[in-house]
């Protein structure tokens, strides 16, 4: 990481440390102070859609590892996220287990799932592998909507509020708690991941992944694991959504959220730690408020052809991805890392 | 570079323009400081389902400009409507009803079933009471805190089958009927109500075929079907999907030739403009709602309305039930407010949405919505508010009332071992 003028690091540990200058202990004790004390301050619209922010963004964040570190292809991420959301409902609403039991299993789960699914990228790679990743896709959902006896088919399952040891997480600034405490640990966790020997097979894979096997790094591992990381988040991730929503049926996971996670993370930027954060942030917003504010708007005081306020969505939606796509194909945190550049020179640009 | 930098001011200039615009959507409303009575209406205006949640999205907005403009409001208070776009996305429609929670509305309606079911967990479990416009039985059953506004889909397939049993069938023995899906509670609902009263109206299911609201072709499914040699298909659907499958049976030469019934979500002039008349002619279907342009006493107003503002849905049967969810919101707030006044309602908070429930809700009785739809009640343990329909036929294009109203029985689906799974 790029230090201010004049600070050095003296041993490993600061040299690996995240956060090294008094001023990024500062911004996290600032960010979190917000994060924790937004529920005095927000209703629950807006944490609401903070919550959704968040468990999209532990999902992103899998996919970030998948795609973005080790460059495997996946087009099924929302097939993913379901197999997460109905473990979580079937063991904590059929069996009546605890939350968090329902939580790991639904990582577990989505995990395994992904394994199976991942064995393909040994062989293909690129547009092959995101072919058998739609198959994922759409096995996955034909298999929740079929055995109905576990899923509830098509229409649907119930699922409990979380709670742990007895406490509930019936508010939505509690259920916001719960969900930014995940997501954080989840953030930290793709971090460290990838400055590991591990995280560094999966930048080698992505790279080259002829050089990575000639420099002893076995793919098929390696690629599996990847997408049992990927898809362990992706659980949890449904997990969350299951108990947030409190009712699941599969129209819930379509082809097109899959796609969304992908412009998600190439909007935010791809392999980085909060390219999917920035990503997430940007795209839910954007949704709140051309869905939320301008469509109204447009509907209810312009005088439009019919119909020419249900496309503004899509189209607004799909120009911004173009726009990101030409002017900023590094994604938002490449913005980020030349606005944090700038201001370790500034007021000296050079 | 200099392109480059022309597109980014593009773009800066077109995030500002957004951004500017938003403080006139507030400034849309009633003024502040009057005393109104909020309500929150979510309808899919954009993504899969907008062919039918647009035109319901004018009508109710189109209703309460009637029922605040001409007729005063509600008791002389107005209504303030908070209305959003849900995109058919369950997770949109989730933070929609946590905002109309937040914002203090009295209650919530939904168009689609599919997000009243998305979105019913969480208002049972604040009380908030929604009413669903398009109905299924997993919404009310068992009752809770929502309420349909009309009949389910599995009362459409109940009145259906009926009907063509009494009507259509000419043959001996049980009659083999194929049913072709929407995979969700749309298509499932009406599975349901097969699944309790097929055996006992003397049908035979054959097929149970499912289609997704993008299908593209269903001529392999139908082709399975046809090889059954059914003698009735019914679909449960919405309006694109219905019309290709019905295209595609034309094709495989299905039909004309076997009877096709549709239920409610389905049978709309949306049909009939996507399929083309002359495909559609003929086929049966079952709506809760009066015809457009029948002379019931709120039938002029309403196309006074929309010709007005919203000419395109001129003849669209969703705009007629969406106009009836708007006059039923309207009289369950006067019923409320007539029995706790204003001053409980105007907390938007828990007790007023009791009070909505248990003195607006269930204290209807009998009111006739204009006769755009049967008159519709609160009958306990049956959250149902409007219990009859209709059965129409396509002729010429226009969609032509085959029966007078039916009242559909209630089916307690949850006594049944397999319902929910």
């Amino acid at each position: 990481m790029d230090l201010p003028a004049g600070i050095r690091n003296f041993s490993y540990a600061t040299d690996m440390a995240i956060f090294r200058t008094k001023t990024h202990w500062a911004l996290l004790l600032a960010l979190l102070v917000i994060l924790f004390t937004a529920p005095l301050y927000w209703g629950n619209y807006w944490l609401g859609v903070a919550n959704l922010i968040g468990i999209t963004i532990i999902a992103a964040t899998g996919l970030n590892i998948l795609l973005g570190y080790c460059g495997q292809l996946s087009i099924g991420h929302a097939g993913f996220i379901a197999v997460g959301a109905y473990t979580a409902a079937v063991l904590t609403n059929r069996l009546e287990l605890p939350f968090l039991v329902g939580l790991i299993s639904a990582g577990v789960a989505a995990g395994l799932i992904g394994l199976i699914f991942g064995i393909p990228s040994v062989r293909v790679k690129g547009f092959y592998l995101a072919i058998t990743t739609i198959a994922a896709q759409f096995i996955i959902i034909w298999v929740i909507n079929h055995w109905s006896s576990v899923t509830g088919g098509f229409t649907g399952i119930s699922v409990p509020l979380a709670s742990i040891g007895g406490f509930v997480f019936k508010s939505e600034a509690s259920q916001f708690y719960l969900i930014i405490t995940i997501t954080i640990i989840c953030i930290f966790f793709a971090k460290n991941l990838v400055r590991t020997r591990v995280g560094r097979a999966f930048i080698a894979i992505r790279d080259n992944d002829l050089a990575a096997e000639v420099m002893g790094i076995n793919l098929f591992r390696y690629k599996l694991l990847a997408f049992f990381i990927g898809c362990f988040l992706a659980g949890i991730a449904g997990s969350l959504l299951a108990h947030w929503i409190g009712f699941m049926n599969a129209e819930q996971f379509s082809l097109t959220e899959s796609i969304l996670y992908i412009g998600m993370i190439i909007i935010g930027g791809l392999g980085t730690t909060i390219g999917p954060i920035l990503g997430v942030v940007f795209i839910r917003l954007l949704q709140q408020v051309l869905t939320v504010q301008v469509v109204p708007f447009l509907e209810s005081t312009v005088a439009l052809p019919a119909g020419f306020a249900s496309g503004v969505t899509p189209m607004l939606f799909g120009l911004a991805i173009v726009l990101f796509l030409v002017l900023e194909p590094r994604g938002l945190a490449h913005r980020w890392m030349l606005f944090k550049s700038a201001y370790r020179l500034w007021p000296f640009s050079y | 570079m200099k392109s480059r930098r022309l597109l980014i001011v593009a773009g800066v200039l077109s995030l500002a323009l957004v951004v500017a615009t938003l403080p006139f959507v507030s400034a849309c409303g009633p003024e502040a400081g009057e005393k109104t009575l909020k309500i929150g209406i979510t309808t899919p205006s954009t993504g899969k389902a907008a062919e039918k949640g647009s035109p319901m999205g004018h009508a109710n907005l189109d209703c309460i400009k009637y029922i605040n403009e001409e007729l005063g409001g509600v008791n002389g208070y107005p209504i303030e409507v908070v209305w959003l776009d849900n995109a058919y996305d369950a997770a949109k429609v989730v933070t929609n009803v946590k905002r109309f929670m937040d914002e203090g509305c009295l209650m919530f309606a939904t168009a689609s079933s599919a997000m009243m079911t998305a979105s019913m967990e969480i208002a049972n479990r604040a009380e908030f009471p929604g009413l669903a416009c398009f109905n299924a039985p997993i919404l009310h059953r068992p009752p809770q805190h929502i309420y349909g506004q009309m009949t389910d889909y599995g009362d459409d397939w109940s009145a259906f089958a009926n009907y063509y049993m009494e009507n259509i069938w000419k043959g001996t023995g049980k009659p083999k009927m194929a049913m072709h899906l929407l995979n969700n509670s749309t298509g499932y609902g009406a599975l349901d109500a097969s699944k309790a009263a097929a055996d006992k109206l003397g049908i035979e299911i054959i097929a149970i075929e499912e289609h997704t609201a993008t299908t593209t072709s269903e001529m392999e499914s139908l082709t399975r079907i046809k090889a059954l040699n059914p003698d009735v298909l019914y679909i449960s659907s919405t309006p694109a999907p219905t019309a290709l499958i019905i295209k595609n049976a034309y094709e495989l030469g299905m039909y004309p030739g076997i009877p096709i019934g549709l239920g409610h979500a389905g049978i709309t002039k949306a049909l009939v403009d996507i399929a083309g008349a002359d495909i559609v002619e003929g086929v049966y279907g079952v709506f809760p709602t009066a015809n457009w342009g029948d002379d019931v006493p709120g039938m002029a107003k309403l196309i006074e309305y929309c010709l007005e503002l919203h000419p395109k849905d001129e003849g669209n049967a969703d705009y007629i039930t969406s106009w009836a969810q708007s006059l039923i919101l309207a009289e369950i707030l006067r019923v409320a407010l007539e029995n706790v006044g204003y001053d409980v309602l105007a907390k938007g908070d828990v007790e007023s949405w009791r009070a909505v429930e248990t003195q607006g809700i269930q204290k209807l009785d009998g009111y006739d919505v204009e006769g755009l739809e049967s008159p519709v009640s609160y009958t306990p343990g049956d959250n149902r508010l409007g219990k009859s329909l209709r059965v129409f036929q396509i002729q010429n294009g226009e969609i032509v009332p085959m029966t007078d109203w039916i009242e559909a029985p209630l089916v307690k689906y949850e006594e049944f071992e397999w319902f929910g799974k």
